[in-house]
């Protein structure tokens, strides 16, 4: 067989197969490149993405999904609480906490703005001691970031007891976007757009067996700005969080203050603790008190977890691991 | 002659005042230029060089030699810009004593107020000081008020970074490119017209995109002008109703890349794309002024055809390959998952001699999530260090990124991770043109995307070496050298390359 190569290197057999006999007007195959396009209008690849608005467009069975377990969430959830703190106070503040025994099964350390404390946060924090087991944890980080992180998730304690399992991307819609990084300390080859957050699990859970504390497969590794909110956070990566695990005591450190393009929205269902937020009605007594009235479940080991109740209808609906 | 002891009074004040000035840029205490100044604003007229030499002098006498001199201060029988002496030093507090002496005071400490403070300063540099000039004052200073300009110009890009942009869109072949119609009732009413025989089941294999084209114009009547319209300029997904067909369950999860398709009961969908309006003009690749990081022949040498051997990359000595520019590779990770191909084990593929291939370049390596921490590792074993991380959004028919299927084990995934890797200091980089990302439709199993080729061709030039390791046959190309164990015997053009590998067979033997 021989081949032939045209100018821009895509190659085609000399043997092709039926060439449309009937037609008189050659159809070229059409392969939409993104990259060439930006190149000669510098319009961002991402804007010509057909899902952004509604990620599940198209399958109604994980419409209908999203929707439940919205409302599921939302039925469960505490009142949105934010703790005021300086970033100097933060580990002493938690410590406290760790004294009375509070715990989260979700924490998220960070946010999407440069210049995060978000290192010397995890070198001094007791993390395993604020974190439930299992527990899930999400840390953000900007691509500069990421060399210092994976160093201490390699070397670090840290290692011991948080597997990194995922890696969830979020990109801003374009140039305009408030979540647009600052290029200005890029030192990469390429222009950077993505923010990362890692998801990383401590203690055992199996997706076939724990339907009652983890759903998987529900949402995906990348978000795409979807909307011109600019909190610290986006929606759909709390989103994410709140889908995948069933567990209802949530916190979110936001180590250091904000820009001016950003600013912090609390959250059902969340405890915000960052020197800027606004609302400071963190009362662990009334926290605790609220946990036992709206999740509190019995497991079959009998231990009592504040899960967010799994009704037979999402059971049926979210995707399984095949027996 | 002998000066008066008044004919200094005005030297006293002249050096107390422009001390600085007389020192530094433009005057450097050159003695020609400090008595233009002194005639300027003295009564006493010194005429000649060596007559101001011989008033300096005197004065050095009285004043304890307060100022001093690059040489000696002498006299010259013939004196020229050259060999005058030039002023160095002026010691302030033994001229502020003489400036008291001679109005007749006794010296006191208050006399010297200038050195005490000076000493103060030196003493105690504990005491706080007034600082004149904040951090917020100066950004006040030059940018009124409005710290954020400072920001936008750092975020600005470069003028290299301008320029190289530019280029890269002159000497890039424009592709076709065409919107998707966003709205589904131009599909339904295209695919009525187009898709409407009952009687036939349609899959994508008897459906013929110049057949459909043939009776969507032939039916232009029974079309909405602007349907029509946007067929002609937009693709357009024609949903594919079947009787099998059970719309209430929505789109299939693999759409186009379905191996189900004769059956499937989920949505399908037909891509039609809209007909070219007239033959594409041939584009002329045309010679460019701005070549700086460019290869000088650049606009008249020929490409070389791919290259490719067939080779066991573990065993291949890689000295027989020469040095690259770039190198991609996406080793077939040992992620315990049953794959139509052998994996790699972690330990082989760090012990790959990769640092012998590129002394000034980049790497690119393919990583799944696992992974990802050994490729970090391998880079840096071999000489890299990591300065990007891409990715490629993986895109289904319909031009939405993959969100069903079970992708991922926790999440579904709908992107691969791509490591970049930088070695030694390459300036001749054309970076910056291109995005961290690539979005491109999936293909077959493992096969990745073919725009990042042309992302390193614009980085490192079309013709710098480029060298593709664990290659199958569909990645070669022209350009590019590519080895792996699933490629189809050997196509070698460079002579040395084709020296060396035939050396290292024949020892073979």
């Amino acid at each position: 067989m021989s081949y032939t190569y045209n100018k821009f290197g895509s190659r085609s057999t000399t043997t092709k197969i039926n060439p449309p006999t009937t037609s008189t007007t050659e159809i070229p195959d059409v392969k939409l490149d993104y990259n060439n396009n930006y190149v000669h209008t510098n319009v961002n690849p991402i804007s010509y993405i057909k899902n952004i608005q509604n990620p599940v467009d198209g399958y109604p069975k994980l419409i209908k999904l999203h929707q439940l377990k919205k409302q599921q969430i939302n039925v469960h959830a505490t009142q949105a609480y934010g703790k005021r703190v300086e970033t100097d106070q933060i580990i002493p503040v938690l410590n406290s906490w760790i004294k009375l025994g509070l715990k989260f099964d979700v924490i998220m350390i960070g946010a999407l703005v440069d210049n995060q404390f978000i290192l010397p946060i995890l070198n001094s924090l007791p993390i395993n001691k604020l974190c439930s087991k299992p527990g899930f944890l999400f840390i953000w980080a900007s691509t500069e970031k990421i060399k210092e992180l994976t160093k201490l998730l390699n070397e670090n304690e840290l290692n011991k007891k948080f597997r990194r399992s995922e890696e969830i991307v979020f990109l801003p819609i374009d140039k305009n976007s408030k979540y647009y990084p600052n290029q200005e300390d890029n030192v990469g080859l390429f222009e950077n757009q993505q923010w990362h957050c890692w998801m990383c699990i401590t203690g055992t859970v199996r997706r076939s067996t724990d339907g009652d504390l983890i759903h998987c497969n529900i949402d995906t590794d990348l978000q795409i700005q979807n909307n011109l909110e600019n909190n610290a956070v986006p929606d759909l990566i709390y989103k994410i969080c709140e889908n995948f695990s069933n567990s209802n005591r949530r916190l979110h450190i936001i180590p250091s203050k904000l820009d001016e393009n950003h600013y912090i929205k609390l959250r059902k269902g969340w405890v915000i603790m960052s020197p800027d937020i606004l609302l400071d009605n963190f009362d662990v007594i009334k926290y605790n008190d609220e946990l036992y009235q709206k999740s509190m479940i019995k497991r079959q080991d009998n231990k009592d977890q504040f899960l967010i109740q799994v009704t037979n209808e999402i059971e049926q609906l979210r995707p399984k691991t095949p027996k | 002659m002998l000066y008066n002891l008044d004919q200094f009074v005005t030297l006293i004040h002249f050096l107390l005042e422009n001390e600085s000035i007389i020192l530094s840029m433009p005057i450097n205490g050159d003695l020609w230029k400090i008595r233009h100044l002194i005639n300027d604003c003295s009564s006493t007229h010194i005429n000649t060089d060596n007559e101001f030499i011989n008033y300096l002098q005197q004065f050095n006498q009285i004043s304890s030699q307060s100022l001093q001199f690059n040489k000696t201060l002498d006299t010259f029988h013939k004196i020229t810009l050259f060999n005058m002496p030039t002023l160095q030093f002026i010691n302030i507090v033994n001229i502020l004593i003489l400036k008291e002496r001679l109005s007749g005071n006794s010296i006191s400490i208050d006399a010297t107020p200038k050195f005490n403070k000076t000493l103060e300063q030196l003493l105690e540099p504990s005491q706080p000081q007034k600082i004149e000039y904040t951090h917020e004052q100066l950004l006040l200073l030059s940018f009124q008020n409005e710290s954020s300009i400072l920001k936008t110009l750092l975020n600005k890009p470069t003028a290299k970074t301008i320029l190289t942009k530019q280029r890269a869109k002159l000497k890039t072949p424009i592709q076709p490119f065409y919107q998707v119609c966003d709205d589904i009732n131009h599909n339904y009413s295209l695919a009525s017209i187009a898709l409407n025989n009952k009687k036939e089941t349609y899959n994508s294999k008897n459906l013929q995109e110049h057949l459909i084209h043939k009776k969507i114009q032939q039916s232009k009547s029974n079309l909405n002008q602007e349907v029509y319209k946007c067929y002609c300029e937009k693709i357009h997904f024609l949903p594919i109703i079947n009787n099998h067909t059970d719309l209430t369950l929505g789109d299939c999860s693999y759409l186009d890349t379905c191996h189900k398709m004769r059956n499937c009961r989920y949505l399908h969908y037909f891509t039609l794309n809209p007909l070219p309006r007239q033959k594409q003009q041939q584009q002329v690749i045309k010679s460019y002024d701005y070549t700086i990081d460019d290869c000088f022949t650049e606009n008249f040498r020929p490409i070389l055809p791919p290259q490719w051997i067939e080779c066991d990359v573990r065993k291949l000595p890689f000295s027989t390959l020469g040095k690259f520019a770039a190198i991609i590779s996406d080793p077939a990770w040992d992620i315990h998952m049953s794959l139509p191909y052998s994996t790699c084990k972690d330990d082989e593929l760090l012990e790959l001699p990769m640092q012998e291939l590129c002394d000034e370049g980049i790497i690119m390596l393919w990583v799944t999530g696992r992974s990802i921490e050994i490729g970090r590792k391998a880079l840096v074993k071999w000489g890299y260090k990591v300065s990007d991380e891409m990715i490629w959004i993986k895109l289904n028919q319909l031009k939405r990124t993959i969100v069903t299927g079970r992708t991922g084990h926790w999440l579904n995934h709908s992107k691969e991770h791509l490591l970049v890797g930088i070695k030694g200091n390459p300036i001749w980089l054309n970076t910056k043109i291109d995005l961290d990302l690539v979005i491109s439709n999936t293909r077959e199993t493992s096969r990745k995307p073919d725009e990042f080729y042309d992302i390193v061709e614009r980085l490192v030039g079309k013709h710098s070496r480029k060298l593709e390791i664990f290659g199958r046959d569909h990645n070669t190309r022209p350009g590019w050298l590519t080895i792996g164990n699933q490629l189809k015997g050997v196509s070698l053009y460079e002579p040395e390359v084709k020296l060396k590998y035939n050396m290292y067979i024949n020892k073979q033997k």
